[in-house]
């Protein structure tokens, strides 16, 4: 939802002056209200610090992507694995002459 | 600037395209190019022109006479897939250059780059996402695919 919100951010900024205006006066809050962010996206968007609107945009992608990504899952073994006999393989098998 | 890889320069751009086509209206194939250069967005009033001219140097070129509007010098002679593409490409170079581009700060961003940066961003202004992903759900194929959206074969391969 926050990367859609991003997305309509940066088109509108495109042609619509009044949004570079806004976060060159400080007011870039105004306009992030106006936006389906999470509040706490959008209190972090607010504190971004950056020479100009472009690079506004990217570091709110990086923040925004790095929000929406899943949650690393960690794939441990069980801890049962090599408890129990595990079915035997041919080649395992082991050759009587 | 800070430094900005590919990846997010393109997510950049896309949305640049995104912008121009929200702003022609456009629901289907073609996107009309050359009618948002014949009627800009106001902000690129002074920027957004189309000149036609006999030439065998380039398909098109953007530049800005001293004090005076800028403009898209395009052969005259071009296919109109080639011209569409030409001209979307050109565009960017337009919004770059503009004082609404600069107040963005778009010339730092995309500068360094600019060969990939128009090319990324004509393939995305002519046959933006939404059109195309609306093009596959109802059946369309590759075999239509540049003649549905207006597009150089070259590119329409490309983009498919």
């Amino acid at each position: 939802m926050s990367m859609q919100a991003l997305n309509q951010l940066v088109a509108r900024s495109i042609v619509d002056p009044t949004v570079v205006q806004a976060f060159r006066s400080g007011r870039i809050g105004d306009v992030l209200d106006e936006l389906e962010f999470t509040p706490d996206m959008r209190a972090q968007l607010e504190g971004i610090e950056s020479d100009s609107w472009a690079e506004f945009a990217v570091i709110s992608y990086r923040y925004v992507k790095a929000a929406e990504m899943p949650a690393p899952r960690i794939d441990l073994p069980s801890p049962v694995e090599g408890l129990f006999p595990t079915e035997r393989t041919q080649s395992d098998q082991g050759q009587v002459a | 600037m800070i430094p900005v890889s590919r990846e997010e320069r393109h997510w950049f751009l896309k949305n640049v395209a995104r912008a121009l086509l929200d702003f022609s209206g456009a629901s289907e194939p073609p996107v009309p190019v050359e009618d948002v250069l014949d009627h800009p967005p106001a902000v690129y009033q002074e920027d957004f022109g189309v000149v036609d001219m006999y030439s065998n140097l380039w398909d098109a070129t953007f530049a800005r006479p001293p004090g005076q509007r800028g403009s898209i010098f395009v052969r005259v002679d071009l296919d109109p897939e080639e011209r569409r593409f030409a001209l979307a490409r050109e565009t960017l170079c337009a919004m770059i250059t503009s004082k609404h581009g600069r107040d963005l700060g778009m010339p730092d961003l995309l500068m360094s780059e600019l060969k990939d940066s128009a090319e990324y961003f004509a393939t995305h202004y002519v046959a933006p996402e939404l059109l195309v992903q609306a093009y596959r759900a109802q059946g369309g194929d590759e075999e239509n695919f540049a003649e549905s959206f207006q597009l150089p074969a070259g590119v329409a391969a490309a983009r498919w």
